[in-house]
């Protein structure tokens, strides 16, 4: 069992507040992500956590215990880190077995061995165990890193960015590596990464974290579609999310929202509960949330299109992205590959407004969407 | 403005201190590459591959052990890189750190003597184009690493040089300013129309940006071909594992006769894909190579679908898309779906591969077979 609980935990160093009550409730075996940019305070709760930080203010309890005064060594935490810190004259065997030999975690050689070729399996590295670290691709160091921490049975798995160092394409590859063997932890572990597919893939819960704050809690879809604001909804999702600024008007239909740039005017399309929400909050500056893949495009003209100009296309791998202009306003969206598509040619645009989510344009904070309650009912997970 | 011509080139590093008689591979093996007047082309290979170097030769900081550069019509094997016409832009940005972004910009061409209205006139030209006509009054180390990258591109193309060499310009940028600034340098090459040769060895730069790319492994080039080319149709195994993200699926496999057809067949696994009839004449019962299939071309079959069943091993929710692994032998079998289904490890789904888009690989050398 291993519950970890922040509460309120303020941890300054000298005058900048790296995090500002932040209160986290961990469940026992539960794959915990924190995700969000370079200097959030991301880290610094995971360092929290491990005792390698004490925070001013605030607890931090394992399993209902306030740990504050436990150092890090008697925490029964064990670390990934973003750079290996492996041990260069060992090989990879004694790497991974060194915490097993440590005077806290002593163990005897044979269950070592039993559990090093256990986890190495796992892992699929048993062939590299009787190599030195300067023989390793940076994937398979990383992969012993890994390995290193698994082979203790610790409260808590701890990683900071284990994937970061690597390149693209040996990222992904590992992150779908992870996810076939997450299963296999049976312990909790807290996940840093800044690579929002790795929060999505593997977190059975996300918390975005952005200048010391918790912004928001929930699972990927959650996140990735009920947004709490405008900078969550950027975070999820390349290319971006783009946010179309307008006024909402109740019409005979409903509602019609009328976009700033152009002026354009859109009927909207009947969602009860999305009109309802509207009635209550009596909003007329809204930001509409529009994901690219939800953009339709014409390089002829077209019955209710926009037209726009062609700022970019840029190929994205399996597909492409058009970025469209509209005196101030540039759309992203999605293509195939391969169109003989030119900068600055027409092309126009038209939104499937019924995967519209809506923004309050002064707090840009989330307002409410289409098919909020079906969206719910999958994304919410309650247990 | 002008074209680049590479010759037959080579590069060997000397060997230093180390025994005469062993010396160094060859760091840039009889490559072949031309780019026309206003093409922008990407050099793309794993780190060592000898990227770096052939920009290196070609900006004049590094000496050609054998082989002929020209730019334009110029060969340019022995002149001074001042002399050669050129921009550069690092992935360090090198800026003067006590000099204001303008002078930074002007730095050249002041050096040059160039006038000091005709100094302003350049740089007030330049600066909207990279977007930082807001910074000319700030100094280095007030600006972020994408206003940094900005400004020193705007040094390079300040000068109006007739061949653009860009090594690796955005890869000290985070995700999102690094998709911004790959768009602006889209923009900027499109509006100064400069022929341009750009370093990486992220695909997906080359990709979005370059008109042609060239695809080098161990110094040596693979394939020079359009974005579209290098992905629809790759040479070898290793292009086609190198281009697409996630990568094709490669798997090895042996032929089997069925019928009035041939099969892929896999070890450890019930999956038969169709082999398209076009390589009736070069697969026989028992041919053993390799098979590769891009993840969007394998798909989840429908409820009445006459597809292999097979049990998910990784169900990836990336939000936008889907990522399904299946395991077809040793080998992770990846599936890209833009569906909204869930499934978890476990579940058993249709697989459907589209042998039409399947390609072969010789098993040693990796060479693609074609019919």
């Amino acid at each position: 069992m291993s519950r970890i609980q922040l509460e309120n935990v303020t941890k300054k160093f000298g005058k900048v507040t790296a995090l500002d009550g932040v209160t986290l409730d961990i469940k026992d075996k539960e794959f915990f992500v924190l995700f969000g940019p370079a200097g959030a305070g991301k880290t610094t709760i995971l360092n929290c956590i491990a005792g390698i930080q004490i925070p001013e203010e605030g607890v931090v309890k394992f399993d209902g215990e306030v740990v504050n005064l436990v150092d890090a060594a008697h925490r029964d935490t064990a670390m990934v880190f973003e750079n290996y810190a492996l041990y260069p004259q060992m090989t990879v065997y004694d790497n991974m077995a060194s915490p097993l030999r440590s005077n806290l975690y002593k163990k005897d050689e044979e269950y070592i061995k039993n559990k090093i070729q256990e986890i190495a399996e796992m892992m699929k590295m048993d062939y590299l165990l009787q190599r030195l670290p300067s023989q390793l691709s940076n994937g398979q160091k990383q992969r012993v890193a890994m390995g290193r921490a698994l082979v203790r049975s610790p409260r808590v798995y701890l990683m900071d960015e284990p994937l970061a160092h690597l390149d693209a394409k040996l990222r992904n590859a590992m992150r779908t590596e992870l996810k076939e063997i997450q299963a296999n932890f049976g312990t909790t572990s807290i996940y840093v990464t800044h690579d929002f597919m790795e929060a999505m893939s593997l977190g059975d819960r996300i918390a975005i974290v952005n200048e010391g704050h918790i912004v928001q809690i929930g699972t990927g879809d959650e996140i990735y579609y009920m947004p709490c604001n405008e900078f969550v909804a950027q975070l999820m999702g390349d290319p971006e999310i783009n946010i179309i600024g307008g006024t909402l008007a109740k019409s005979a239909k409903g509602y019609t929202f009328t976009m700033n740039a152009g002026g354009k005017a859109y009927e909207l399309p009947a969602d009860a509960d999305l009109f309802a929400k509207f009635d209550e909050v009596g909003l007329e500056k809204v930001e509409m949330g529009m994901r690219p893949q939800h953009l339709k495009y014409s390089f002829e003209p077209k019955e209710g299109y926009l037209k726009c100009s062609v700022y970019s296309y840029e190929s994205i791998g399996n597909k492409s992205v058009i970025v469209a202009e509209m005196g101030e306003l540039q759309l992203r969206m999605i293509a195939p590959n391969g169109l003989t598509v030119k900068i600055d040619q027409d092309v126009y645009v038209d939104m499937k407004l019924e995967h519209a989510m809506f923004f309050n344009a002064d707090t840009k904070e989330y307002v409410t969407r289409y098919n909020e309650a079906e969206i719910k009912s999958f994304a919410i997970r309650e247990d | 403005m002008a074209g680049l011509r590479i010759e037959h080139l080579y590069k060997r590093y000397e060997n230093s201190g180390k025994k005469k008689s062993v010396q160094n591979d060859y760091a840039v093996k009889d490559l072949n590459l031309v780019a026309e007047q206003g093409e922008f082309i990407a050099l793309l290979g794993p780190s060592g591959c000898g990227k770096t170097t052939t920009l290196r030769m070609t900006a004049g900081l590094e000496d050609i052990t054998k082989g002929e550069i020209y730019i334009g019509d110029v060969l340019v094997n022995n002149l001074h890189p001042k002399d050669r016409h050129i921009g550069l832009a690092f992935e360090d940005y090198a800026m003067y750190p006590p000099l204001t972004v303008y002078d930074n910009i002007a730095f050249n061409l002041k050096a040059k003597g160039v006038d000091k209205a005709e100094i302003d006139k350049r740089v007030r030209e330049i600066a909207p184009l990279m977007q930082c006509d807001d910074l000319l009054d700030k100094m280095p180390v007030k600006l972020s690493g994408g206003q940094k990258q900005r400004v020193n591109i705007a040094r390079a193309i300040i000068r109006r040089p007739e061949l653009l060499l860009m090594d690796e310009p955005l890869s000290h940028l985070d995700g999102k300013a690094r998709q911004a600034m790959r768009t602006e340098i889209k923009r900027l090459i499109n509006d100064i129309k400069c022929t341009t040769v750009y370093v990486t060895h992220d695909q997906l730069e080359a990709m979005s940006l370059a008109d042609k790319i060239a695809i080098i492994n161990f110094g040596v080039l693979q394939q020079y071909g359009t974005p579209a080319e290098v992905y629809d149709d790759p040479v070898n195994e290793f292009v086609a594992s190198f281009i697409g993200e996630p990568p094709m699926n490669i798997l090895e496999t042996t032929i089997k006769g069925k019928g009035d057809h041939f099969v892929f067949t896999f070890e450890g696994s019930n999956l038969e894909i169709e082999v398209p009839k076009r390589y009736n004449n070069v697969v026989k019962d028992g041919f053993k190579c390799k098979m590769g299939v891009r993840p969007m071309d394998v798909l989840i079959g429908g409820p009445d679908s006459k597809g292999t069943s097979e049990e998910v091993a990784t169900f990836e929710n990336l939000g936008d898309e889907r990522r399904i692994g299946i395991h077809v032998g040793g080998t992770l079998l990846m599936l890209i779906t833009d569906a909204e289904t869930r499934y978890k490890a476990g579940d058993i789904i249709k697989l459907e591969v589209r042998g039409e888009k399947t390609h072969l690989f010789d098993i040693e050398t990796g060479d693609r077979i074609r019919e």
